[in-house]
């Protein structure tokens, strides 16, 4: 672990079981053992944090860090993810809190134990917007129901791909053991212009076999102009707890 | 400086090699809003990483097309989002947003 002269807390990524097969950076305590790095309190510390978070770069660096860490680590064992910044003092107050939460993160990494998430979104592809653009109107009375019919058949589309979208949740659902269905994600973090009409994460125990549930669902999808984009696997962020503080 | 912090956390994760960077808004999703929540020493204070997240969102619910096409499925039917997180990040920014006398742009 690197030298640290200025005042240091501990930022902790995960729990793991001990003995954890990681070369550095774990903190062991009973049957758990916690994933730290120090990090000095002149960027982590309380009134800096206020700044950085909404700091866009740092922010990205960092949590791009944070499942870095987490994705290395659960290659080599299970592992229940915190949420971004938990910072402890010294390592004494990490193992206290091993040893307070010491059920619940025992339970979480036996829930997680041979099992990954996988992240599934699907999109409204443009080509399927294209493709149903008419051929120009020849005549104004032409033009207005062609502007009518267009409307009722873009509401149509839409009520028509919250089903699909729906349905493939729950197709995708029965062949998880827990799923999630999240908001979709906004444009400007995507990059994409189609909207996004599918922002699943799904726990599974076997991740082929759940891609080939994906590839057969969006096989059959093609057609309406869906385009599903698989990721992972994740850690299992999604499904270690309900965010409630002890 | 901002990349004094995680440096050793950063090579153990190059050691493991592993794919292809995830996309952000993939990565910004799962590690701000999801991951089991303990309490530190040095807290994130939720208002922090809440001034974030509705700064995003005023910077991005105007332009939200799937909302405006009608697509809001996922919303407001506890059975597809089976899992344990009924308290997500929408629950908390309605409150944020309507205690800072903030009106969601998106007309919810």
């Amino acid at each position: 672990m690197s030298a640290v002269a200025e005042a240091t807390g501990w930022y902790v990524f995960g729990v793991v079981a001990s003995p954890a097969p990681m070369p550095a950076g774990v903190v062991a305590e009973g049957s758990l053992a916690a994933l730290v790095e120090p990090v000095s309190l002149a960027e982590f510390g309380r009134e800096a944090l206020v700044e950085r978070l909404n700091d866009r770069e740092w922010l990205e660096t960092h949590a791009r860090a944070h499942q870095d860490v987490l994705q290395a680590a659960c290659a080599a064992a299970p592992v229940v993810p915190l949420r971004f910044g938990t910072i402890f003092d010294d390592l004494e107050d990490v193992r206290a809190m091993l040893r307070s939460r010491r059920h619940e993160l025992e339970a979480a990494l036996e829930y997680v134990r041979g099992r990954v998430e996988i992240g599934v979104k699907a999109w409204v592809a443009p080509a399927s917007a294209e493709a149903r653009r008419p051929a120009a109107p020849v005549t104004g009375r032409a033009y207005l129901e062609q502007r009518l019919g267009a409307r009722v058949q873009a509401e149509e589309a839409s009520a028509a791909l919250a089903e699909v979208a729906r349905a493939a949740h729950e197709r995708l659902l029965a062949c998880s053991v827990e799923a999630v269905a999240n908001r979709p994600q906004p444009r400007e973090l995507t990059g994409r212009d189609e909207p996004m009409i599918l922002n699943g994460a799904y726990l599974v125990d076997d991740a082929d076999a759940f891609r080939a549930e994906v590839a057969a669902l969006a096989a059959g999808c093609a057609a309406r102009g869906i385009d599903f984009e698989v990721t992972g696997p994740w850690p299992p962020y999604n499904f270690v707890g309900d965010g409630v503080a002890p | 400086m901002s990349s004094s912090g995680f440096g050793g956390a950063r090579s153990l994760a190059e050691r493991s090699g592993g794919p292809a960077p995830a996309q952000l808004a993939d990565v910004l999703e799962r590690v701000l809003d999801k991951g089991i929540v303990i309490a530190g020493d040095i807290q994130i204070n939720l208002l922090d990483i809440e001034l974030l997240t509705i700064r995003l969102r005023l910077l991005v619910a105007s332009a939200d097309k799937a909302r405006e096409m009608g697509i809001d499925w996922w919303e407001g039917d506890p059975f597809l989002s089976r899992g344990r997180n009924g308290k997500g990040l929408e629950d908390r920014l309605r409150r944020l947003e309507s205690a800072a006398g903030l009106e969601s742009e998106d007309g919810e």
